[in-house]
């Protein structure tokens, strides 16, 4: 079982509930993912392995899709390219963040502009692009404009990413 | 046209690490003042071929890649695929007009082929 990236994506669901209500405690956490704070805090801080059998209730809590469940649920360590590749695509939030810079007004076709606004490295947003341009869910055919796949939303752009990464894998 | 081996790739999970080691071992320089961030290797000498280095993901080892001019990306990644070859970045404009492709060759080592940018 390969839990990392199912860990950091409940401390991200954790941090963003924060960011919106600063009084929003670990206890409210647990009880909306239905398990007491002791076993999430656990968790969170790694010093306990994601319960096996609560990961698909989790999922469905945090409104997961069922790719992206079937991703977490059946992770290996290690995990397989086709796997890695999928953990990556859902586990790391600048590959949406990427789509939707694309789609700004503001938009430039710079990875060190698009790392500014994302808040993380160049490197980290050139290995997200080659990503997004293996899975044919970016393109470009002008030096100024990115085109990306369509999704109206983050869930629904991590369902098509995770129907490519089968398709391509 | 011919088509001549024009540039190198390092792909590094260290890509700052990898660059000074190199830079110190040949004196080699390496400038990222690019939109990409591509740290671009100049070996000082015209002798052989330039190349770059490109961040490889965790899960993968480190490789160096060859990428071989073309006239037209878009026509030659056809053609290695009717020779049984595997596209794994379609042909792709970089911000400064160059355009590549990555493809797999039928028995698995992936290589780039490359067009300077428009004149």
């Amino acid at each position: 079982m390969h839990d990392g990236p199912f860990r950091q994506r409940l401390k991200r669901e954790f941090e963003s509930r924060r960011a919106a209500n600063a009084r929003y405690s670990l206890r409210a956490f647990a009880r909306f993912l239905g398990t007491d704070h002791a076993t999430l805090s656990q968790v969170l801080r790694g010093k306990r392995n994601v319960p096996r059998l609560r990961i698909r209730g989790w999922c469905e809590r945090l409104g997961m899709g069922p790719e992206e469940t079937a991703v977490y649920c059946g992770a290996t360590h290690p995990p397989d390219h086709r796997m890695a590749e999928a953990l990556n695509i859902i586990g790391e939030p600048v590959h949406w963040q990427i789509i939707q810079l694309c789609n700004s007004a503001e938009f430039r076709a710079d990875s060190r502009w698009i790392a500014a606004r994302a808040g993380c490295s160049t490197d980290f947003v050139n290995l997200a692009v080659t990503r997004l341009l293996r899975l044919g869910l970016l393109e470009m055919r002008d030096p100024a404009r990115w085109s990306t796949v369509s999704a109206a939303s983050e869930r629904e752009f991590r369902a098509t990413a995770l129907a490519r990464v089968n398709t391509h894998g | 046209m011919a088509n001549p081996v024009s540039q190198f790739q390092i792909l590094s999970k260290e890509p700052d690490a990898t660059a000074a080691f190199y830079s110190e071992l040949f004196g080699w320089t390496v400038d990222a003042a690019n939109p990409l961030g591509y740290r671009r290797i100049d070996t000082g000498s015209r002798d052989g071929i330039q190349g770059g280095i490109w961040p490889a993901p965790p899960e993968a080892a480190n490789f160096v890649q060859l990428f071989i001019s073309v006239d037209d990306v878009e026509a030659a990644a056809q053609h290695a695929e009717r020779l049984g070859a595997k596209i794994l970045i379609r042909p792709t404009v970089l911000p400064q007009g160059e355009e590549m492709a990555v493809l797999l060759d039928p028995h698995g080592m992936p290589f780039g082929i490359w067009r300077s940018s428009r004149k």
